[in-house]
Parts: C-alpha cells; sequence; structure tokens
C-alpha cells in the first residue's frame, strides 16, 4: 500500500474572542441600536467617508454658487460647511479608534482590492474643506499648512498603490483594476487643484500629471474589462458613478493651472458629460443596487456634484443658454440627490451602522 | 441503383419512425394512377416535403418511374415531377399546374426566386392520412425553423435539392420576414391541415425575439469579418439555394458610400487646396462624384429600407452582430462626408441646424455601443474589440470636422473628446491583441486599414478647432502616415483574399490620409510634401478604381456580389458539442498526459484541427483504455 501523500495546507484560523462574544449577544436581538462602541468600530471602514465627501463637495458647490451669484443667501453654505466638518472630524476620530483597536481590520481594507482605493477619503474630504472654508485665505500659511497636511497621506498612497501596479506582483492592475480605483485619480486632482489654487503651479501641474496618466491607464483597463478581474459586487454600483466623476474632477483641476476653461478642460467636461448620459441612459445597471439601502448610495452624490461644480465653471466661461441650462440641471440634480441620500440615511440610520456593506465577504462580521 | 419499387419500398421502410404508418400507392384502393393517362401530374401543394420518407412511400409509382435517376434510395433525384397524391373521395377543386413549370421551380440552382404562381390543393384529407400529413407538416416546420437536424450531418437527406413548393420556400424564410408571412396567410386559403403548424410558428417567433448572446456569433462563425461559418454549424435558411435578394443585402454594403462619398471629399480638396493647385484639377470631377455618391446612398438607404421593413429579424441579427454593428455608423458618416464634399458650386455655407440632425443619430449609437463596452454583459471591450470599431470612432472625428468648418465652437469639441478617449481605448486594446479577444484577423486583411482613419481625421479635425495645424494635429497626422507604411510595405501578405462589399469601407481611411496630407502639405510647404500628396491621391484613386472594377465583375460577371449571408443565419441555439472555447478544458481532462503533448503541438491551429484532434485523442485514448 503506498503511503497516503497529504497535502500540506497552512489554514489560518482568527479567533477574536471578546468581539465575537458580544456580536453574538446582538444577533439575537434582531432590531437592538448598536450601543456599544466597539460594535460600531468594528464596522466602520473607510466606504463611510463616502458621507464626508459628499458633505464637502456639495459644500464647495455651495461656496461657489455664492461667490459667483452674490444674490444667494451665504448662511446655507456656512452652515453646510460647519456640518461638514463636524462629520468630517468624527469620522477622523472613530476611524482613528479604528486603527487603534482593530488595526488587523484596517490592515485587511488597505489590502482589500476596492477597500484600498477609499484610504484616500478621508484625504480627499480635509482637502475640500479647506477649499470651501469661508474665511480662509489660500495664500495664507495656516492654508498652506493644512494642504501640505492633508497632500502628504495622498503622495505616500500614491507612492505605495501606483509603484506596487508595475512593480510587484502583489496587485496587478488587469486583476485589481475596478471603478473605485479611480478615486485615487480624484485625490490627485483635487489635491492639484488646492495646488493651483494657492499659486503654486508647478506642484499643482505635477499632481495634475500624475493623476492624469494613472486615469489614462486606469479609464483603458476599465473600458477593456479584462475577463481576469475581480467582479464587482452589485451593491457597490453606484461606485460607477466615478467614471465620470474624475474626468470632471480633472476638468476642474486644468480650469485653475491654465486660469481659464480652456480647450482641455472642455474637453474633459464634455467627456464626464457623455458619460454620465451613458450611465444614465443604463438604469438596469443601477437597479441591482437600488433594492436595499446601503452607505455606497452615498457614492451616487459626489460625482454628481463635482460635475456640477464643472457645469458652474464651464457656465462662466461660455456665457450661453445651453451651458447656463447645464449648470441649472447638474446643480439641482446634485442637491436633490444629496438630500434625498440624507433623508434617506436618517431614515436608515440603524442598517447604516450595522450592516457591514458586501465590501468584502473574507471578513464577514459573525452577525452576518 | 434502384431496380423495383419494392426495394426502394423495403430501405425506406428502415428510415420511418413507427409512429408513421407508411402508406403506399398500391395499398391503397382507389388511389388514382396516373401511370395510363397523359395528364400532367397534378400537384399537392402543402407542407409536404418530399424527401420525408412517407412521400417516397405514397408516391411510390414515382419514385419507382424515377429509380433510375436516384443514386441512394432515400435522395430525391434532381429533376423530378412532383410527386402527386390524390385522395379516394372526389377533391373539390383540384389544380394542375405544368409539370414543366415545376421542374423548372426544382432546379433551385438557378437563382431563388419563387414562380409566381402558387397551387393550393383544398380537399377533405382522409383520416388516415391526414395524421400522416400533420407529422410531416409539422416535421417540416421543426426541421427548418428548428433545425433540429443537422443539415450537414444527414448528407443523405438533400431536401434542398429538392423542388421546393412555393409556399413551401416562403415559410423557410418567414422566420426572417418583419410579420411572418402572417399578411400572405390572410389572403390564401389555407388547408385545414396546416393549421396544427400555428403553434409551431409562434413557437418560433418567439424564439426569434430574443437577443441572440454574442457567444453565438464567435462560435458559429469565423475569419476576418466573422462571415464564413463554421464547418459544423447549422443555419435555420437553406444553404442550398440562393436566398432573397433581401436576405444577402448586407450593412456593410453602405461602405461603398463611404469610400465614393470620400472620394468626391478628396477631389474637391484636390482642386480648391494650394499645394495641388499646380495639378489644375477641374471640379467637375467632384461634382460628379458627389452626385453619383448622392444617388448610391438613396439606393443603397431605399434597399436597406426595405429590409428592415421586410426582414427586420435579419436586420436585428445584423444589429448583434459584433463586427456589422459598427456598420451600421456607416450611412451617418457618409451622410457627414456628402456634407463636407458638397461641390462650391451648389452650397458654401451649411445651417448649423443640418450639423445636429446629422450628428444625433451618433449620438444614439454610441451612447449604446461605449456603454456596452463599460458595462454591458458579454460585449466586453477585451471580447470584441476589432479593427472595425474604428468606423464607431471616426464619426466622432467626421462631425468635429464637420462641426468646425460650419463654424460651430462647442459642439466639435464634444465630439472630438468623446472620439478622442474612446479611441485611445480601442486603440491600446487593439495593440495588445488580447488572448481573449477572437475577433482579430490572424493574418493581414484589408479591415487593417481602418487603423489609418481614425488617426487622420482627427488631426484634420483638431486642425479645424484650433485654426491652425498645430502640435496636436501634427502628432496625429505622423501617427496616421506610420500607421499607413507599416501596412502599405506589407502589400504582399492582402493577397489571396475573398472580396466583400465591406472592402469598399476600407478605401476611406486611404482617401482620408491623402487628404490629411493635403492639409499637411497646406502648412508645411515644400516639394516633398507636395510629392507625397500626389502620390497618396493616387493610390486611393487607383484603390478605388480596381475595387471598382471588382464589384462589377462581381455583380454582373460571376454573379457573386451579394452571396448568401451566413452570419445572419446562425441558429440560437448552441451546438450539441461544446464550443471551442472549452473544447479544450474538456479534452485537457479527458486524456492522459502523453496526449498532452499532441495537445500542445496542435495548439496553434483553429477549430477546424481541433476537430481532428478530438478525432485523435478519443482514439488514443480507446488505445491507452485498451492497453
Amino acid at each position: 500500500m503506498e503511503s497516503l501523500v497529504v497535502p500540506c495546507q497552512e489554514i489560518q484560523i482568527k479567533i477574536d474572542y471578546p468581539i465575537s462574544r458580544k456580536k453574538r449577544k446582538y444577533t439575537n436581538l434582531a432590531d437592538a441600536e448598536p450601543i456599544v462602541l466597539m460594535s460600531v468600530l468594528s464596522s466602520l471602514h473607510a466606504g463611510y467617508f463616502r458621507i464626508s465627501l459628499s458633505l464637502c463637495s456639495q459644500a464647495l458647490l455651495w461656496k461657489t454658487m455664492v461667490h459667483l451669484h452674490s444674490d444667494l443667501p451665504s448662511m446655507p453654505s456656512y452652515l453646510l460647511w460647519y456640518l461638514a466638518l463636524a462629520t468630517q472630524v468624527s469620522l477622523c476620530f472613530l476611524y482613528a479608534f479604528k486603527c487603534i483597536f482593530f488595526f488587523d481590520l484596517v490592515k485587511e481594507e488597505f489590502s482589500h482590492y476596492i477597500g484600498v482605493n477609499y484610504l484616500y477619503a478621508p484625504s480627499i474630504s480635509c482637502l475640500l474643506l479647506l477649499q470651501s472654508a469661508p474665511l480662509l485665505e489660500p495664500h495664507s500659511v495656516l492654508y498652506q499648512t493644512l494642504f501640505w497636511l492633508f497632500t502628504a497621506p495622498i503622495l505616500t498612497l500614491d507612492t505605495k498603490l501606483y509603484g506596487q501596479w508595475f512593480t510587484t506582483e502583489k496587485r496587478f492592475l488587469s486583476i485589481m483594476a475596478n471603478p473605485a480605483s479611480q478615486v485615487s485619480v480624484i485625490a490627485n486632482l483635487v489635491a492639484a487643484r488646492g495646488a493651483a489654487e494657492m499659486g503654486w503651479r508647478e506642484c499643482a501641474l505635477c499632481l495634475f500629471s500624475l493623476g492624469m496618466v494613472h486615469y489614462l491607464v486606469i479609464f483603458v483597463t476599465l473600458y477593456q474589462r479584462l475577463p481576469g478581474g475581480n467582479n464587482f459586487p452589485t451593491t457597490l454600483r453606484p461606485v460607477f458613478f466615478l467614471f465620470f466623476a474624475a474626468p470632471a474632477t480633472g476638468s476642474l483641476a486644468w480650469n485653475y493651472i491654465s486660469g481659464t476653461f480652456d480647450t482641455v478642460a472642455k474637453m474633459l467636461f464634455f467627456l464626464s458629460l457623455f458619460i454620465f448620459v451613458s450611465l444614465v441612459c443604463r438604469p438596469t445597471l443601477l437597479k441591482k443596487s437600488i433594492k436595499r439601502f446601503n452607505v455606497a448610495w452615498w457614492a451616487y452624490s459626489f460625482p454628481i456634484t463635482f460635475l456640477a461644480l464643472d457645469s458652474v465653471q464651464y457656465a462662466q466661461e461660455v456665457k450661453d443658454h445651453v451651458a447656463s441650462a447645464l449648470m441649472f440641471i447638474f446643480c439641482s440634480i446634485s442637491v436633490l440627490i444629496f438630500l434625498g441620500v440624507m433623508l434617506l440615511t436618517a431614515a436608515n440610520g440603524k442598517r447604516l451602522l450595522r450592516r457591514d456593506p458586501v465590501l468584502w465577504s473574507a471578513t464577514a462580521p459573525n452577525d452576518r | 441503383m434502384e431496380e423495383s419499387s419494392s426495394c426502394v419500398q423495403i430501405q425506406v421502410e428502415e428510415e420511418l419512425p413507427t409512429l408513421l404508418r407508411r402508406a403506399t400507392t398500391e395499398e391503397m384502393l382507389g388511389f388514382d394512377n396516373y401511370k395510363e393517362s397523359n395528364l400532367p401530374l397534378p400537384h399537392f401543394v402543402s407542407r409536404f416535403h418530399h424527401s420525408h420518407a412517407s412521400t417516397t412511400n405514397l408516391s411510390g409509382q414515382e419514385a419507382s418511374r424515377e429509380a433510375m435517376e436516384e443514386t441512394t434510395p432515400w435522395m430525391m433525384p434532381k429533376h423530378q415531377r412532383k410527386p402527386s397524391l390524390s385522395m379516394p373521395t372526389s377533391p373539390n377543386v383540384l389544380m394542375i399546374s405544368d409539370p414543366t413549370s415545376s421542374s423548372s421551380d426544382s432546379n433551385n440552382n438557378i437563382g431563388g426566386s419563387t414562380t409566381g404562381k402558387s397551387v393550393k390543393f383544398i380537399s377533405q384529407p382522409m383520416a388516415k392520412v391526414s395524421s400522416l400529413y400533420l407529422e410531416t407538416g409539422n416535421d417540416d416546420d421543426d426541421r427548418y425553423h428548428h433545425g433540429h437536424h443537422h443539415h450537414h450531418h444527414q448528407s443523405g437527406r438533400l431536401q434542398n435539392q429538392n423542388p421546393a413548393m412555393h409556399k413551401l420556400k416562403d415559410h423557410r424564410y418567414n422566420s426572417f420576414k418583419t410579420w411572418s408571412g402572417k399578411l400572405e396567410r390572410q389572403f390564401t386559403r389555407k388547408p385545414a391541415s396546416i393549421e396544427p403548424e400555428t403553434p409551431n410558428r409562434a413557437k418560433e417567433n418567439l424564439n426569434t425575439h430574443e437577443a441572440m448572446p454574442v457567444d453565438r456569433y464567435y462560435d458559429a462563425l469565423e475569419g476576418p469579418e466573422l462571415e464564413t461559418l463554421r464547418p459544423q454549424e447549422e443555419i435555420v435558411l437553406p444553404s442550398e439555394q440562393t436566398w432573397p435578394l433581401l436576405l444577402r443585402y448586407p450593412i456593410s454594403t453602405f461602405g461603398m458610400c463611404l469610400g465614393v462619398s470620400s472620394q468626391a471629399i478628396m477631389w474637391k480638396t484636390l482642386a480648391t487646396a494650394e499645394p495641388t493647385k499646380f495639378l489644375h484639377i477641374p471640379l467637375w470631377i467632384n461634382e460628379a462624384l458627389w452626385f453619383i455618391s448622392v444617388a448610391l446612398i438613396l439606393t443603397i438607404a431605399t434597399i436597406y429600407l426595405l429590409k428592415i421593413i421586410l426582414y427586420f429579424e435579419a436586420v436585428r441579427r445584423e444589429y448583434y452582430h459584433p463586427i456589422r454593428i459598427n456598420f451600421f455608423f456607416a450611412p451617418f458618416i457618409s451622410l457627414l462626408f456628402l456634407a463636407l464634399g458638397v461641390p462650391p458650386s451648389i452650397a458654401t455655407d451649411l445651417p448649423q441646424f443640418l450639423w445636429y440632425l446629422l450628428m444625433f443619430p451618433f449620438i444614439c449609437l454610441e451612447l449604446k455601443i461605449y456603454g456596452q463596452w463599460m458595462s454591458g454583459g458579454q460585449r466586453r471591450l477585451s471580447r470584441v474589440a476589432n479593427p472595425t470599431n474604428h468606423l464607431s470612432i471616426v464619426g466622432n472625428f467626421v462631425g468635429a470636422l464637420l462641426g468646425a468648418s460650419m463654424g460651430l465652437k462647442e459642439g466639435p469639441i464634444f465630439f472630438y473628446a468623446v472620439g478622442m478617449a474612446h479611441y485611445l481605448v480601442l486603440f491600446v486594446t487593439l495593440y495588445q491583441r488580447l488572448p481573449t479577444n477572437e475577433t482579430l484577423p490572424k493574418d493581414l486583411h484589408p479591415v487593417f486599414f481602418l487603423f489609418v482613419a481614425a488617426p487622420s481625421v482627427a488631426s484634420m479635425a483638431w486642425a479645424k478647432i484650433t485654426d491652425s495645424f498645430d502640435y496636436g494635429s501634427k502628432v496625429c497626422y505622423f501617427i496616421a502616415m506610420f500607421l499607413y507604411f507599416s501596412l502599405a510595405v506589407r502589400i504582399n501578405f492582402f493577397r489571396g483574399i475573398k472580396f466583400s462589399l465591406s472592402w469598399w469601407a476600407y478605401t476611406f481611411p486611404m482617401t482620408g490620409a491623402a487628404i490629411a496630407t493635403i492639409r499637411y502639405a497646406t502648412v508645411v510647404k515644400s516639394t516633398m510634401t507636395q510629392v507625397m500628396c500626389v502620390i497618396l491621391c493616387a493610390i486611393a484613386t487607383l484603390v478605388v478604381f480596381a475595387l471598382l472594377i471588382t464589384t462589377i465583375i462581381h455583380a454582373f460577371v460571376t454573379c457573386e456580389l451579394f452571396p448568401n449571408d451566413y452570419a445572419i443565419a446562425i441558429s440560437n441555439r448552441p451546438r450539441p458539442k461544446q464550443s471551442s472555447h472549452h473544447r479544450w478544458l474538456d479534452q485537457l481532462r479527458n486524456v492522459s498526459s502523453e496526449n498532452i503533448e499532441n495537445y500542445l503541438k496542435f495548439t496553434d491551429s483553429d477549430s477546424s484541427h481541433s476537430n481532428d484532434l478530438e478525432a485523435g485523442n478519443n482514439g488514443k485514448a480507446q488505445e491507452s483504455d485498451s492497453a
């Protein structure tokens, strides 16, 4: 008799003893309020920063509108800015606590191909807050310091992530590319816009070219939809809206870099417009994800806000009826969606904090 | 060779399903016996097909009479008169048609046109025999519309060689007709025996309403233009006959409009541009070509419109074909070319609303196609990318060029941006030649000239938008020139490829490159650029001329201009065998390791070789089993 050769396989079993116990308590009480901070922290992930992204971008939009049309009241925009600030600060604190207590979960998020992109989101929100701050002068020292403080994480993540794309075997772009990868591009472009606002043209150009080059690569890869790629979960379909957020942000950045809304900026704006119309004409794509509320719904809000911002700049340059109509349409859509998602979040508060969206099934919490 | 009718009966009897009762003319008493009479044979015209075994038996007399002509017992002779059948009860109406005309019908080798006469036999069928008719009628439905039997495998049943009855021929194309012959049915009275077939017809209508998945096209077709049927595939239309013209009329015919109208633009540019003024080209060439292209577009569009109205199913299938879909842009691009090449004597300034009108279909089509690339199920770009996709991209640049020459500002930039972004994606994908990409031709094919189209038109469009032939335009122009020359030096590899009408579409890139060179020569004035202008224009003209001659030869001499369009007739059901995609996977699972070396030797072969591989592997597997 031949001896059986059993293939050796290492199976890692992770026992989260104290947490799972507490979690099991809550599975029995199906609709109980999450009163322990720990469960909130463990279900929090970087995707929740979509909320602050939407709030901050909305604040930027309102500030821009107020600047352009001085007859609009400025109080709502201030209020919104403070709300955004509060949300961002609290989310940052919560995430910091999570890093302290559940660092392994954060590490897992970092290694996940979708989750890693949202690690840019806190920086983007902070930069947007900075750019929409009501009383802060772009050339002040405080602004510059804060700008560098918020851009540093972006640059570090860039080096790590983009470098891994073409050097190591860890994250093959052909496999890892997914619509959420565009968040990294948006981060670079928002930073470019901030730098251009401060007057640092070279820095802005550097960040812009970094963002655009990687946008090119991601754009081509995503359009190809290589068959080896991982499937994108259906609940995250709202993230498809990022397809038109990236060129819109690029257009905004180039507008500030070159001073006027010139041809390149227009082309990026039109591309973003085309992709938006193309997505809107495909309701079946998003139908499946609309069935149940999810924090991913916030991903509907900020791309449209960026597009609205872009259309505002476009209408400023091209003083045309068509442009003004576009601006009006997009701004109203943006505000409506923002308010709608906010109301839905308020209505589904329990589901927001307790349920872990299908971001990754490998780290499914025990109450699934 | 059969000597007696009894032999025929015995052999055919084995073929019969037991459900059917064989009824011979000898058995049935009182059958009309036309041996003695000199009258022409009456024809029973229904959905009853002669090649079916029962028919052979029922007309055993006819079969015996023509037994000398039969080579195999179950094969129906080619030049036979239609077998007759008459009921014991005297029929109410018995129409006798001329046997000579029927025999000319049976010669299906000559064009597939149905004669005007359609003979109907109306009577009360006998109870016993009527079941036969119903069975066979349904079987015929099944055979033609559902393709249950493999036309290619059952070589004995060469049904297509039989004289088809008029109504039968119509029904075979009914699945492609827009109204499925319902109108015809209203106007003609049918025998009561044909009623049961309507559930089958309804079933087949439902079948054709669902969209064909793109996998079916890839499994069933091969070739650089996905036009050739794979050997094992079956089609839902008769393959031995020539189909109605409208069914054979592909959308790629619009390529002719593209070729001719781009020539009109070229001759207009030659006559009016500075670098070529020394040639003294008259403007009437442009005018003549322009009028020819207008006439051509109108003709082709009318015919295709008829096809849409009458054979909508065929148009649907072309729409879902991964390569033909790009040709749906061709009519609109031709209209843009017409607007660009309009002779100065007719109109110098075109109204701006015309541009919006012309670009509107582009927006609709593009939203559909590009959206499919991004998010639409099976038609992902890594799978369906092929050089013909350039046709969907070029339209953007042509529209931008037209709009900029009309004086519009924002619209051209919009289309230029959209076109450039998607062109980038397509360009990278095609250059990659991804292994998942099935439609890229392995050898060179004229379709590769489409690579030259987009950058050359983009350079012209950008020059018009920015009012100067600056760096952006020059970069695009040089890319176009590089691609052109890298294809031109490989001209030897283009030999030996079957002509098709879509080749006209591949001539407009050469014309576009010539026009771009003229624009370039306007800015960079030197002898070298002027020489290049002349050479490129000459090449473009020669190619179009040669293509014209070839088309005329095919149209009038060999009558092969519109061959049977097998690409739209593939059946919707997958083959019983597995698709070639996964065949190698299963082979690898089934065969032992020593056969893997054999497989690896043949990995580069196409599907026809893998058929042999299957046979070889099965043989080897049997050997290894027995060993």
